[in-house]
């Protein structure tokens, strides 16, 4: 009964709170917990039954692990490991260093009304399907009538057949990545430094410092809790490449696939003769659980230095 | 305290959302038994096609009409080409409620999805309420079809065979008085080919796309997949089709064309030649044709175009499954799908309703079978190989009396490959599939534009095909070929 009561109690003074939270938390339980259930598909044979969704689960054949053989079979296993989480790992440090900066300069710009013209301008990129990105993209590096291969020609360069030779497709991902995320992510900053206590500054200013001072010493230390926060998001994600980036903006072109090719797209060309959902429900899990255990890791690590900053 | 209000909400959360399940899950059986009554039922069909502003104002016409008749009443639900295949596969599923699909060799695979079990197997049902079907379609339509020897869907009464042809573009052949004539193979192309090079900058020579594969004397086991026996095969063998000295050939000249410039430069990444036909900025293409092919295509792209025959023709698997519809394995009604289905494939009334839209809005009619197609048309733009028999559409003013005919004397004169009536069963090699699935990406489109030199990319291909495990999926390929041979 005291239980009880307690808790009807403790309801009733923390409703406002509770209802604040409680959208969140069903979309939560409904798109991320319940579904989990459906992670037994990766160990079937999924047939569709005449009952239903849940009856065609329940009478598919179990088949153990052979859903993620094929995850495994191939020499392309290694090529898509290391591209999917050599991308990410430069998308995350080249993104994190990116972003941060971009976000204290565009907090010193001292005109303001122009700040927001160069925050807009590079938040917009964001907003754009990859479809769109990759026609942007073929636009500069198509043979005939790309601006890249044009601008070549002008310097007496033999023009490059970009789509079919892998040696600069790295670096043009990268770029096409970072022009599309980092200006979401300044803002993210930009807003954090915007919260920094201005009397920090002044203090700073009193005792001497310079502009480069203030920026070590006063906004990086206060950005780290949310650097990290990111990072550690980040790398939960790192077996998880975007399908866009590495399927539309290469066009999906095959003599690329040494330096294109990651999970994802991987997965989607694997299944896509043969549609079996549970392949594909392997992968995403072997995905997650490798993300789960990189951000479980990875959090540990703070945890040993930072004990405030972790996540959990 | 902060502590505790933290533990407490996932613990509100859940038992919100229990509640809400459980409510849920109370209402969904029940009202069942209403059939057998006077209300009409309603049939939930989807098929392939660009969406149409005017189905449902069609589609309740068409329920008028066929209220009356077998007491159904039909909701149209139209997906686009490019999507309609991943959103079927998840839609069946997950159990979506539907009694009519659209499937076919080629979008939302009939073959494959009959042994997932989402079609009903449909053989009593064609015996009890589809008689109509069984009189009008050609056998070799059911018997192509069957999959582990039964039923799962309906072809539309269409063209039979394959054939694959040149298509050329008219004006352009007048321009440069060019003949056709002499014309088969892909080499024989060459002069014209290089006649319009020479002459029309901006204009593809050999207008091909991503998909484009050349014509080889080969019956593939699985599209695009280079598994394949000789069409003059004896002993049934497959054989890995990069191995063959045609496939080595046809590489290696549209190489030479890729090269000389007749194709164009993005072809392994172009998707698809419309924007180029909608031009006309092309002059010839490969395609496969049906009788008066050249009218359809003059017509829909709004200048001449004519063809000549690269290949012989044949019934293929993938011929015979080019347009069926199939009844969902979960349908409500199976009985009354088959109903419609058969009077969709025997009612002239019926099938140009759906095909072509309410008389006298969005057609007219000028004669006994002859139709013209008025201004809301656009309004109502069907694929009409999609919906059933063709043969018992209207005429358009330019068609020749005798189509149909024409179409038939097509179909009997068809030979059948040798693997029609095969199908293979990938259960067993899904894994080794995956990765091939991935080589063929790889390597594909680059090698059949001639995008890159099969000298090298060929031998790499090849090496990387037996890597992913190609020699396992030609032995299962092989085991199920000699199997089913043994039975016929």
């Amino acid at each position: 009964m005291g239980a009880i009561g307690r808790f009807f109690k403790d309801l009733n003074r923390n409703k406002a709170m509770l209802l604040m939270v409680l959208p969140a938390s069903l979309w939560f339980l409904f798109f991320s917990y319940l579904p989990m259930a459906g992670l037994v598909i990766a160990f079937k044979q999924y047939r569709v039954s005449r009952d239903g969704f849940w009856a065609s689960i329940v009478n598919s054949d179990w088949v153990g692990f052979t859903n993620f053989k094929f995850l495994f079979s191939t020499n392309d296993a290694y090529i898509i490991t290391r591209n999917t989480v050599l991308y990410n790992v430069f998308f995350i440090v080249v993104g994190l260093i990116l972003s941060v900066g971009l976000a204290i300069v565009l907090s010193e710009i001292a005109n303001k009304r122009l700040a927001k013209v160069y925050q807009t301008g590079m938040f917009l990129p964001y907003f754009l399907s990859w479809i769109i990105v990759g026609y942007f993209v073929f636009s500069f590096l198509s043979l005939d009538r790309g601006v890249l291969n044009q601008v070549l020609a002008n310097f007496g360069v033999d023009p490059i057949n970009w789509y079919s030779d892998p040696t600069w497709w790295p670096v043009i991902l990268v770029v096409v990545f970072l022009w599309k995320a980092v200006g979401y992510n300044s803002v993210v900053y930009l807003a954090a430094i915007m919260g920094i206590d201005r009397s920090l500054y002044e203090a700073a200013m009193i005792d001497g410092a310079n502009k480069w001072q203030q920026i070590r010493n006063v906004t990086i230390p206060m950005l780290k809790p949310l650097i990290i926060i990111l990072t550690l998001l980040a790398i939960g994600k790192i077996f998880y490449a975007d399908f866009g980036l590495f399927y539309q903006v290469p066009r999906d072109s095959g003599p690329l696939y040494s330096v294109t090719n990651v999970i994802d797209t991987y997965v989607y060309r694997g299944l896509k003769a043969t549609g079996e959902i549970g392949m594909s429900t392997a992968a995403g899990l072997y995905q997650s659980l490798i993300g789960f255990i990189l951000v479980v890791t990875s959090n540990a690590i703070v945890r040993r230095f930072d004990k405030d900053n972790a996540l959990f | 305290m902060g502590n505790l209000k933290k533990r407490m909400l996932p613990m509100t959360a859940v038992v919100l959302a229990t509640s809400l399940v459980l409510g849920a899950c109370g209402k969904s059986e029940g009202n069942e038994s209403a059939s057998g009554s006077e209300k009409p039922v309603e049939l939930i069909w989807y098929t392939i096609g660009t969406p149409q502003k005017d189905v449902n104002r069609v589609m309740e016409e068409v329920s008028k009409y066929t209220a009356e008749k077998i007491g159904v009443t039909v909701k149209m639900n139209m997906i686009d080409w490019g999507d309609y295949t991943q959103k079927l596969q998840v839609m069946t599923a997950s159990g979506e409620p539907m009694d009519i699909m659209f499937t076919s060799s080629w979008a939302f695979d009939y073959v494959q999805n009959a042994r997932k079990g989402a079609f009903l197997e449909i053989g009593s049902l064609l015996d009890e309420y589809g008689k109509g079907i069984k009189d009008t379609l050609d056998p070799a339509f059911l018997e192509g079809s069957k999959v582990d020897g039964k039923n799962y869907g309906i072809p539309a009464n269409k063209e039979l065979p394959a054939q694959e042809v040149w298509r050329f573009n008219k004006n352009l052949l007048d321009k440069y008085n060019l003949s056709m004539d002499g014309v088969y193979t892909l080499e024989s192309l060459e002069p014209l080919l290089q006649t319009i090079k020479d002459n029309e900058p901006g204009t593809a020579a050999l207008a091909v796309d991503k998909n484009y594969k050349p014509y080889v004397p080969y019956d593939f086991i699985i599209e695009n997949m280079p598994f394949a026996v000789k069409l003059d095969t004896t002993d049934y063998k497959v054989i890995n089709v990069l191995e063959t000295p045609e496939m080595k050939q046809a590489l290696t000249t549209m190489h030479k064309y890729y090269n000389a410039g007749f194709i164009p430069t993005e072809a392994a990444t172009l998707d698809s030649l419309t924007d180029m036909q909608t031009t006309g900025k092309w002059f010839s293409d490969k395609a496969t044709t049906q009788p008066f092919a050249d009218n359809l295509w003059s017509q829909s792209y709004g200048y001449p175009v004519v063809s000549t025959p690269q290949s012989e023709s044949l019934i293929y698997n993938w011929s015979v499954m080019g347009s069926m519809q199939a009844i969902s394995a979960n349908s409500e009604y199976p009985e009354k799908a088959m109903e419609f289905l058969n009077l969709l494939n025997t009612d002239p009334v019926l099938r140009n309703m759906v095909d072509s839209g309410i008389e006298g809005v969005h057609f007219k009619k000028t004669g006994d079978n002859v139709m013209e197609n008025l201004d809301e048309s656009k309004n109502y733009d069907m694929p009409t190989f999609s919906l059933g028999n063709v043969m018992l559409t209207y005429l358009n003013p330019t068609d020749p009396e005798n189509k149909w005919e024409e179409f038939k004397t097509f179909n009997e004169q068809g030979k059948e490959a040798p693997l029609l009536g095969f199908n293979f069963d990938p259960s067993k090699v899904t894994t080794e599939l995956a990765a091939v699935s991935n080589v063929k990406e790889e390597y594909w489109s680059a090698l059949m534009t001639g995008t890159v030199n099969p000298d090298v990319q060929l031998t790499k291909a090849i090496e990387k095909f037996k890597a992913a495990g190609l020699d396992t999926v030609l032995a299962e390929i092989q085991r199920q070929v000699d199997e089913w041979k043994a039975t016929r």
